[in-house]
């Protein structure tokens, strides 16, 4: 979820002020790593009861591939371990209850910001997107479908729309399996471009976790996996959220 | 991005055009891009037959009713920071070894010309999404990026998605592999996140050519504070001239 990297300058703790003011990153506390802390990351993460508008649910953009690919996975978070992930405008709806670390904070937080593949509200013209989360596995899954408004070439996705899904994937898959909070590093490799209104699959795995950093990787490829669109791999610096008693 | 540099090399003799003297019609960008016979289907209103098969008469009539804007210039949602270093950039330009480039968004009568970056960065209102501005130098075969970033690109909150830095950075080094490579496709692209970036600030990419072996461009690319005091992002990539005859996929 949280993907703007830094570097571990929280070791060091003066590379010169975040914006806002100097700063020390908190440790990273491995005594709150997986297992348990995993399900109450997910359970917290996952607010199905809510008001807040969910992009997730099919709606009429959604092409055949999508639709199907999506009640596949469905059938599969009912007996197989896996977890559809809701997807609501921005990241904060993500997170109440927590917030980021003092340091952290910064006066551009507005409450009209939006998720960047949450900001064009047109269905179908933007991104169309949901992912499945496996917990045990540390793998995700991705449909996504590129509608024209992210056109670079004519008739095909734009590349850093692309870079956007993965980071984006990146994020939820590190924060869910292992508290990785902010974008280290994103190395992409495009291998073919997807054509707008059609299927791109995300196959998200995490490779390793230590020293505080969660390594990831993903393939994206066409829905009958016979294209391979990219390959990329990402790392992630573990932080974890404080608990915040105040309403946003 | 086949078509996309193509556009920029259009693009870029057009400026040209403007330097070395050439006719008014060559000199203004969007002159140089309509042809007859495109967007007919745009101007098509009681515009007669004789009209439409006359070049120039066409090309006044198209250019008359659809100009498209140009998004690389300031608005309202500039921040003080975004027009000072615009207006830095200008005074560059005047000697002729910086050019801006125009930057407009997708439309049917342009449909075929535009950079690869334009519909998907320039689909939002003003100040919502992506503010910036593209200047390049042709000698030192740079390009420079002026970036300012709204509140509908958001990831943490408070900061920028990785994902809309990542789109940016790609702009700058494609521009900048397109102009002495011609039709590029990027391969590979590896950023390093140094520093979050905060919503709405405005920040500076800077990406340069490093080098060329056969088909392969290497490109490389730092993203900095207006100040140049913070860098936010370095990043690599490679770029692969495309051979004009192939598909895409």
């Amino acid at each position: 979820m949280i993907r703007r990297g830094f570097q571990v300058a929280a070791r060091l703790g003066h590379h010169g002020a975040l914006p806002g003011g100097p700063y020390i990153l908190p440790r990273f506390s491995p005594a709150s790593a997986f297992g348990s802390s995993m399900d109450s990351l997910v359970s917290r993460f996952c607010q199905e009861k809510t008001d807040l508008k969910n992009y997730t649910l099919p709606n009429a953009s959604w092409c055949p591939d999508m639709l199907n690919l999506y009640h596949e996975f469905l059938e599969k978070t009912k007996a197989d371990g896996w977890i559809r992930l809701p997807s609501f405008k921005s990241n904060r709806n993500h997170i109440q209850g927590l917030k980021l670390p003092l340091a952290l904070t910064v006066t551009s937080d507005k409450s009209d910001c939006r998720i960047f593949t949450r900001c064009i509200e047109t269905e179908g013209q933007g991104y169309e997107y949901v992912i499945f989360f496996h917990p045990s596995k540390k793998k995700s899954v991705c449909l996504f479908q590129p509608g024209p408004d992210l056109e670079g070439t004519p008739r095909f996705a734009h590349r850093g729309s692309l870079a956007a899904m993965i980071d984006e994937t990146f994020s939820k898959t590190a924060y869910l399996a292992g508290e990785g909070l902010f974008t280290l590093n994103l190395n992409i490799t495009f291998k073919n471009l997807i054509r707008v209104g059609s299927l791109a699959l995300l196959n998200v795995d995490v490779e390793k976790i230590e020293d505080q950093k969660l390594y990831i990787s993903c393939v994206a490829q066409s829905a009958d996996q016979q294209t391979v669109y990219t390959k990329a791999s990402g790392t992630f610096l573990q932080l974890q959220l404080e608990e915040d008693s105040s309403q946003y | 991005m086949l078509r996309s540099c193509t556009a920029a090399l259009r693009t870029l003799r057009a400026l040209r055009g403007r330097r070395e003297g050439a006719s008014p019609a060559a000199r203004d960008p969007v002159l140089a891009r309509v042809s007859p016979g495109r967007g007919a289907a745009e101007v098509d209103r009681g515009v007669g037959l004789s009209v439409r098969n006359n070049p120039v008469i066409w090309r006044w009539f198209s250019t008359e009713k659809v100009i498209p804007k140009d998004h690389a210039l300031p608005n309202p949602s500039w921040s003080k920071d975004l027009r000072l270093l615009f207006d830095q950039f200008m005074k560059k330009c005047e000697d002729g070894s910086w050019e801006r480039l125009p930057s407009y968004k997708n439309s049917k009568l342009v449909k075929e010309q535009l950079s690869q970056a334009q519909l998907f960065t320039r689909g939002y209102e003003d100040g919502l999404g992506f503010e910036y501005v593209i200047f390049y130098n042709d000698d030192e075969k740079r390009t420079v990026c002026l970036f300012q970033g709204g509140p509908y690109l958001q990831g943490v909150p408070g900061f920028l998605h990785g994902g809309a830095i990542a789109t940016m950075i790609d702009a700058t080094v494609g521009m900048c592999a397109a102009i002495p490579g011609g039709i590029v496709m990027t391969a590979n692209l590896n950023i390093n996140f140094k520093r979050p970036i905060p919503l709405c600030s405005v920040v500076v990419i800077n990406s340069q050519l490093d080098k060329i072996e056969g088909r392969k461009l290497f490109l490389s690319c730092n993203v900095r504070s207006v100040d140049e005091k913070i860098l936010y992002s370095e990043a690599t990539g490679l770029f692969i001239k495309l051979d004009p005859e192939k598909s895409l996929t």
